[in-house]
């Protein structure tokens, strides 16, 4: 393989690209970002940068390697498996013998365009803008991401509504780690509203909930995310009912096609988190260059959020049934670790403003990956 | 040499540079993160590379 072009921008992209050289190959490796800054991480946006503390650049990660072209702004729109090209925005064709698909996914948007949304850098700097200006904001979604700015919100000192169809993260986390965290929610000064009859947005300021309206100076859409798949429809590749990018365990989409990250969906699920990017990237990588023999990708199943004054840490599947066995701590005090037994034998341990090196959650939990050693004498 | 900088305010202690390259990283039993030595050689460069790139937090750096 002469070139490899990796398709997206982010840690899974990075990682994939930089561990195509830690593999030992050889030949030229293209990055085509659609965004217009370098490599940045995603974690800081819905708190720190948020709420005006911290810049910009300190979520930026570090470049790739000087070995790695690294273009910005080159947003791929359309994919030709049989000639093995990726065609960009601006209409230019890059070839390619190896391909990484690395797209990512984008907030969902429940009106269009204009909804304030927290995915990107510049998404976040134009929402931390307007919640300088705003002492009330409605948050549609109670996932991590919703939990999070709405948190950030109150740190700002603003009013603040989570709205949503179903109980904040019962979804997600399961009855007893979701009611512990709206409690902490509703603690923190968080309103909380469940409208199971819907939720419709009638203007930038208004949300009817069922029977009644709710206004504010500025709302919210975190409302999940959608693999960015689109230029993908015409390459004849496999996607699954929610768009996302089917791959075998070994990250393989096609032969010389590889993907990593939120785009993937693997056993019929995408599992759009940061350890899952990172361990899918150096999958990827080394099953583009080894093939048949390459190693089937370990998940690493490890979750974390910040919201109302609770930090919580997880290692294991999700979500939780039961009561969990705590092993320090205490629930009332809401700083404990915690585990829960599943069926089949296997673990799941949460730390609740509970500090412990996150080795040792692991082996609770879902146990440790342990890393597959960098083949640095293969060449390709 | 390289020279590795922590960011200790940003740190929230997730552990991935120490999965990553745990001849330089190491956390302790409060989850505080502490380097095993500040400066690296040419042998540990790519591993600590790799380890600054998957905080994240991004509150790892390195200095040449």
């Amino acid at each position: 393989m002469k070139r490899i072009v990796v398709v997206g921008g982010s840690i899974a992209a990075v990682t994939a690209a930089q561990s195509l050289r830690a593999e030992g190959y050889g030949g030229q490796v293209t990055v085509l970002s659609e965004e217009p800054h370098p490599p940045y991480s995603r974690v800081p946006l819905s708190k720190g940068v948020l709420a005006g503390r911290e810049s910009v650049e300190s979520a930026l990660l570090p470049l790739p390697s000087e070995d790695i072209e690294f273009r910005t702004g080159a947003r791929a729109v359309r994919l030709d498996t049989s000639g093995r090209t990726v065609t960009t925005a601006d209409g230019t064709d890059i070839p390619y013998d190896g391909l990484v698909i690395a797209t990512g996914a984008r907030a969902r948007r429940l009106t269009g365009d204009s909804d304030l949304v927290v995915r990107t850098l510049d998404d976040a700097s134009r929402l931390a803008a307007r919640l300088a200006a705003a002492h009330s904001a409605i948050v549609l979604g109670g996932g991590f991401l919703g939990m999070e700015i709405a948190t950030t919100c109150r740190t700002l000192g603003l009013e603040v509504t989570i709205v949503d169809l179903v109980p904040p993260l019962l979804r997600l986390l399961g009855p007893w780690l979701a009611e512990l965290a709206v409690a902490a929610a509703r603690d923190h000064g968080i309103r909380v509203r469940v409208a199971p009859d819907g939720v419709e947005v009638l203007d930038e300021h208004r949300v009817r909930c069922g029977e009644s309206v709710l206004t504010a100076d500025v709302i919210v859409c975190a409302a999940g995310d959608v693999p960015n798949t689109d230029w993908l429809e015409d390459s004849g590749l496999a996607l699954d009912a929610g768009g996302g990018l089917v791959t075998d365990a070994c990250c393989r989409v096609a032969p010389g096609i590889v993907a990593a990250g939120d785009v993937v969906s693997r056993q019929g699920r995408r599992t759009p988190h940061w350890t899952n990017a990172v361990e899918q990237g150096r999958t990827a990588a080394a099953s583009l260059l080894h093939g048949e023999s390459a190693h089937p990708y370990r998940p690493d199943p490890y979750f974390w959020t910040e919201q109302s004054g609770l930090d919580i840490k997880i290692s294991g599947e999700l979500p939780l049934t039961g009561t969990p066995e705590v092993l320090a701590g205490s629930v009332d005090d809401r700083s404990a670790l915690l585990r829960w037994h599943r069926e089949g034998g296997t673990a799941t341990a949460v730390a609740v403003n509970h500090r412990l090196p996150v080795i040792k959650l692991k082996r609770l939990g879902a146990g440790v990956p342990t890393p597959v050693p960098a083949r640095t004498r293969a060449r390709t | 040499m390289t020279r590795i900088v922590v960011d200790f305010e940003r740190c929230e202690g997730h552990g991935l540079c120490e999965q990553t390259a745990p001849e330089v990283f190491r956390l302790d039993d409060e989850g505080e993160l502490h380097l095993t030595r500040d400066e690296v050689d040419a042998e540990y460069e790519s591993v600590v590379a790799a380890a600054v790139r998957v905080c994240p937090v991004a509150a790892l750096k390195v200095q040449p």
